[in-house]
């Protein structure tokens, strides 16, 4: 099976829960501790995917149009 | 080109003799990939039939095309055909077999003029809209974040592309473009096989976008067709559309998920929530940072707090204790005096009784002990009155000695004397004999022997081993 594949809207809307969640009221520590660390490997993995800057631009070659 | 193509072929078949029919099929197939657009005025004579009609194209000149189409290609263009009306026709020419007549083949009827394209447009916009074509529930939802993305438009359009691309920001997306003609006849079936590609070989991308630069309100016309909104509708990637200049709707737009006034604004779409994240990603890292930061500067609070609390606590309870204990303390000693005096008296009762009754028993010892010796002392002479009357016994004893072994011997002849008449032996010598069994048993009453059994007896001289034969038993008291 090869690797999952980094889901970057999936890792924005989980950093965007972990956002939320810090400003709730009632905050177990514990579970602030793994949050805050599940969310900084997020921003990371999702700033890194930011510094991607450059688009892919591949025009379809219709010749061959059933590969891809 | 293609004249050359019929020459070429002609030069081909210089021997070949046709009949009317082969050559009529022939005409035609070198005709039928000859697709033209051709522009004219309807002429009078229309002959509708349910699956098709004939109708005449005329110019100027009075010339005159014989045309036929199929039904569903007039029902496309929203409008029934009329006389006089100005169209412009896409197809191919065919020769019927039958008549020996020229027919041109529509494809496809596109109307000429502002005025009736505006017509056309309401009623297809009303029929498309009554069939649910552009219902809401129907559109398809366009991800937050597109990475992937399939762009159809031309390359050699004026503004589609290039804005499209400007304004895409640089966000590391993956654009596949699929070339089209976006203006002209030929327009609706590129981009029809452009929608359909993408959902046959990239199915997965998250996004399609149609785009085309500004233009007069006939050069957007194939994006008012019906094929155009059908062949969207059935797209299962979501499609956003950038049609035109800003005020610009097209028919198609109203069936795309998501519409972009252009292709500017197509580009922005996507690339805006690409944008916001790069900024916010860092807002919400300081966020969670103070956060947590907060968090855990309450917790130390807290935790000094409790300390605090605890401390005072347990220097209480240590206070509250050592009391205690030195209240038990106290308690302790004066209850162990106490009991200590009290043992200690009781010791000495005990002591004084005990040194009493040993001086009672000392006492009733030294008595017993002048008792013994007393006792002693005749013990004493009585043993030395004893002693002295055995030795005058043995010494007695010793000097009768003589007299009374000579009584003895005296008294035992005169017994031998009696005892030898009854002597067994003198029996023997007088020739009686003793029998006995082989055990030596002496036998005296012959029942309980048995025949053949071996029997012993006894002379004087010797004795004899004898085997029974008869036995002859007396009757009792008899000899």
């Amino acid at each position: 099976m090869p690797e999952e594949k980094f889901n970057f809207t999936k890792a924005y809307q989980e950093i965007e829960e972990i956002n939320e969640w810090f400003q709730g009221e009632e905050i177990d520590l514990d579970e602030a501790l793994q949050k805050y660390e599940k969310g900084m490997e997020l921003i990371n993995e999702c700033r890194e995917r930011l510094k991607t800057a450059e688009n892919k631009f591949e025009e379809i070659k219709k010749k061959y149009s059933n590969e891809e | 080109m293609k004249i050359d193509q019929i020459l070429k072929t002609e030069s081909k078949i210089e021997e070949k003799v046709f009949t009317v029919s082969e050559f009529l099929d022939f005409i035609n197939e070198v005709l039928r990939p000859c697709r033209v657009i051709i522009q004219g005025e309807i002429g009078e004579k229309i002959n509708n039939y349910p699956r098709f009609t004939f109708f005449r194209l005329l110019d100027k000149n009075n010339s005159i095309l014989e045309c036929f189409t199929w039904r569903e290609k007039i029902e496309n263009l929203g409008m029934e055909l009329e006389s006089g009306m100005e169209i412009r026709i896409i197809g191919y020419p065919e020769v019927r077999k039958d008549k020996g007549e020229l027919k041109f083949q529509v494809e496809r009827i596109e109307l000429i003029g502002e005025g009736i394209l505006k017509k056309q447009f309401e009623i297809l916009k009303k029929k498309l809209s009554a069939l649910g074509y552009f219902d809401l529930k129907f559109k398809k939802p366009i991800p937050r974040f597109c990475e992937n993305i399939g762009l159809i438009t031309s390359k050699y359009g004026k503004g589609g592309l290039k804005d499209f691309k400007t304004h895409l920001g640089n966000f590391g997306l993956r654009v596949c473009f699929y070339d089209a003609r976006v203006e002209g006849s030929f327009a609706i079936p590129e981009i029809q096989e452009g929608i359909r590609w993408f959902n046959q070989n990239l199915p997965k991308i998250d996004v399609l976008v149609l785009t085309r630069g500004g233009g007069g309100w006939e050069s957007l016309q194939p994006f008012n067709s019906e094929e155009l909104v059908k062949a969207i509708f059935a797209s299962k990637i979501p499609i956003i559309t950038g049609i035109g200049h800003e005020d610009d709707e097209t028919l198609v737009d109203f069936a795309a998920d998501l519409r972009a006034s252009t292709p500017t604004h197509a580009a922005k779409i996507l690339s805006e929530n690409w944008k916001s994240a790069s900024v916010k990603v860092y807002e919400f890292k300081k966020n969670i940072n103070v956060s947590i930061n907060n968090l855990l500067r309450n917790f130390k609070e807290k935790v000094h707090f409790f300390e605090g609390s605890f401390n005072s606590i347990i220097s209480k309870i240590c206070g509250y204790i050592n009391e205690k204990i030195i209240f038990f303390e106290k308690n302790l000693i004066t209850k162990v005096k106490r009991e200590i005096l009290l043992k200690q008296r009781e010791l000495d009762g005990l002591v004084r009784n005990l040194s009493f009754g040993f001086q009672n028993y000392f006492r009733e010892l030294e008595i017993l002990e002048r008792g013994f010796e007393r006792n002693f002392l005749k013990i004493k002479s009585l043993i030395k009155n004893q002693k002295f009357k055995i030795e005058q016994f043995l010494e007695n004893l010793i000097k009768n000695k003589n007299r009374w072994r000579e009584r003895m011997e005296k008294l035992l002849k005169q017994q031998e004397g009696k005892l030898i008449p009854s002597s067994p032996q003198l029996k023997l010598k007088q020739g009686y004999t003793i029998t006995s069994d082989e055990f030596g048993k002496i036998i005296k009453d012959p029942a309980r022997l048995k025949i053949k059994q071996t029997i012993q007896t006894k002379f004087y001289k010797g004795r004899i081993f004898s085997t029974i034969n008869k036995i002859k038993k007396y009757a009792r008291g008899k000899i």
